[in-house]
């Protein structure tokens, strides 16, 4: 009897356009079913398994704001949050399989590294996503850089290095990736047990002494702008030496990792000349963090066509995309690929963007678009433009 | 010098009148008698079923354009606004252009139905670009025109009745100019076009107040109306 009124019920309510989480306390087991079998209620991307898969689940608004306030999520999909009103990422199969592994990893062991890798646009920065909302959940520290190509292609500011010679420092994305690192972190960093193991001199009027907490060390970066793109630099390191000593579980997660071997960059030194990516002070850091000399943590980073020039972006694999050097350094490496939408998961899309009201019931459109698209998510975003 | 000079030559020889015997119906490519193509697949079927077909076999007809599809999305009166919009042979970006505005007409019309309390309210609000543009498009068009005409050394503009084509015609440049009226740096022309048709389609806003300005003008010159034909 409860299950025809639902049915009678959803029925109503779905012609009338009412949002349909209104009803949904009346009829849980059958609006999962008939209506948002494109929707998980999982919110939780520790529990996300593969009855999940080409789900869509949202992030609370808590969490987005925390993790995402700085960036990382990619600039279409960040103006798609304000219209549709809420923050929903697919289960997807690439997050899936890393998350899975980082569950069942030996972190005694040393680390292991992910690449994510496929052709533009098919969801290499949004998985990263999915999977730093698992790493946040799980309290690991994390370290996230929202796209490289931001520091390599387009730098706010360059100045040359106090202390290396002949290395150029990025100051102020430096102070600005800081304070992305405290608000991310906030929850974590209040532990007091995370000390700095040694006296930091940086003038000679200027010291952070021993045993001072991680939180002293980023204030005194992003406060004392001069010093930031060391102070990651030391910062990085320390963190090698908290995860070892067991007292932080770490996730360094880094979109557009293959910027940091690509030599033409656009930041220059005094006389227009390009300074390559090995002689700037903020590589040596993240480089640092994602060798393998270390343990109790993982490496997730993402290798991208679109961070490099456009001339020399022929390939989407990796050992072209991070080239001899990138590809020994980061050597053993679990690759992923992420590929485009499989039809399942373009037609939840598809339902996703009509209970959104994003594109109007016209019929045989799922078909005509999956076949234009090419299965590509990015291409049927573009599509979807004026239907 | 001599090699140029017979150069020369032979471009004389082959001017545009001397073969005048082919008489070309303006600068289309087809002859005037050759018919519309019929490129939906819908109007192909019901056609076939009611036999109609037999009539068009052997008619002469012209080949569809490139823009002319069976997709769902297609609509010939938007298709005729982009290429109103499309300047120096631009399609691509005219077509780009038009596609980003009825993006941004979703996006207005859907925070305004996120921001809306009750069900009632949001059932109101048109979320179909295309219905809003068509909706533009007709609130945007006048019933009549100034026409000049001349009488004794004086030019009197006399208000004319319009013709449906060119009622849309100016309905929709009044749009696109509006579209262009604003901000060079700051506000992109997909915005404010976006914002101008919904404008439009509530009856409001600038290609509105423009159709109610030229009515005035015509009640105006009322008195003028029998130039038309005396």
């Amino acid at each position: 009897m409860l299950n025809v009124t639902a049915k009678l019920l959803l029925r109503s309510t779905f012609h009338k356009s009412i949002q349909i989480r209104l009803v949904a306390a009346t009829a849980e087991a059958h609006h999962e079913q008939i209506l948002q079998s494109f929707r998980t209620p999982v919110t939780n991307p520790t529990e996300h398994n593969s009855d999940h898969l080409a789900r869509l689940y949202s992030i609370p608004k808590e969490d987005k704001t925390v993790l995402f306030q700085h960036g990382g999520l990619p600039k279409i999909f960040a103006t798609h949050i304000k219209t549709f009103n809420e923050t929903c990422l697919m289960v997807r199969e690439p997050a899936l399989d890393i998350i899975n592994c980082l569950k069942t990893i030996d972190y005694n062991k040393p680390v292991v590294r992910f690449v994510l890798y496929g052709q533009k646009g098919t969801g290499k920065s949004l998985s990263l996503a999915h999977i730093i909302h698992y790493a946040y959940l799980n309290d690991y520290l994390i370290v996230h850089v929202p796209w490289v190509g931001n520091w390599m292609r387009r730098p706010k500011d360059n100045s040359n290095s106090e202390t290396k010679q002949g290395f150029m420092d990025l100051n102020i994305d430096a102070a600005a990736w800081l304070l992305h690192f405290k608000t991310q972190n906030a929850k974590l960093l209040k532990n007091p047990d995370l000390k700095i193991s040694r006296e930091i001199h940086w003038t000679k009027r200027e010291t952070t002494p021993k045993d001072s907490t991680l939180t002293e060390l980023i204030e005194h970066g992003i406060n004392r702008i001069r010093f930031a793109s060391n102070c990651i630099n030391i910062l990085a390191e320390e963190i090698k030496l908290l995860s070892c000593a067991g007292l932080c579980k770490t996730l360094v997660a880094i979109d557009g990792f293959n910027a940091f071997f690509y030599p033409k960059t656009r930041v220059f030194a005094d006389r227009r000349e390009i300074v390559p990516p090995n002689r700037i002070t903020l590589t040596e850091g993240f480089l640092n963090l994602t060798k393998f000399d270390w343990k109790n943590a993982a490496v997730v980073v993402t290798v991208d066509e679109l961070v490099i020039a456009a001339e020399d972006q022929t390939s989407h694999l990796p050992r072209y995309l991070l080239g001899k050097t990138g590809f020994e350094h980061l050597d053993p490496f679990i690759p992923v690929e992420v590929t485009g939408f499989s039809k399942k998961e373009h037609q939840s899309i598809m339902d996703y963007f009509r209970e959104r009201k994003w594109i109007q019931p016209y019929q045989g459109i799922d078909e005509e678009l999956y076949f234009l698209s090419n299965g590509n998510p990015f291409y049927l975003l573009d599509l979807v433009k004026s239907y | 010098m001599a090699g140029i000079n017979s150069l020369f030559k032979t471009k004389i020889l082959l001017k545009p009148n001397t073969f005048s015997a082919i008489v070309q119906n303006g600068m289309a490519i087809f002859p005037s008698y050759y018919i519309e193509p019929i490129y939906k697949k819908e109007d192909q079927e019901a056609l076939k079923k009611s036999g109609e077909i037999s009539e068009y076999v052997h008619m002469p007809t012209k080949a569809a354009l490139n823009s002319q599809t069976c997709s769902v999305s297609y609509d010939p009166i938007l298709s005729l606004f982009t290429n109103y919009l499309m300047r120096k042979g631009q399609k691509e970006l005219a077509r780009n252009l038009v596609e980003r505005s009825l993006e941004q007409v979703k996006r207005i019309q859907l925070e305004r139905y996120h921001k809306c309390n009750s069900d009632e309210e949001r059932a109101k609000i048109e979320l179909n670009p295309k219905i809003i543009f068509h909706r533009a498009v007709e609130n945007g068009k006048p019933l009549l025109q100034l026409m000049p005409v001349k009488r004794g050394g004086v030019k009197y503009q006399v208000p004319v009745p319009i013709s449906e084509y060119k009622a849309r015609f100016l309905s929709m440049n009044w749009l696109i100019e509006a579209g262009r009226e604003k901000d060079r740096t700051k506000v992109r022309f997909w915005t404010q076009l976006a914002r101008e048709l919904v404008d439009a389609s509530n009856n409001t806003g600038k290609v509105v107040r423009r159709k109610q300005e030229l009515h005035k003008q015509c009640e105006a010159n009322k008195a003028y109306a029998h130039y038309r034909w005396s």
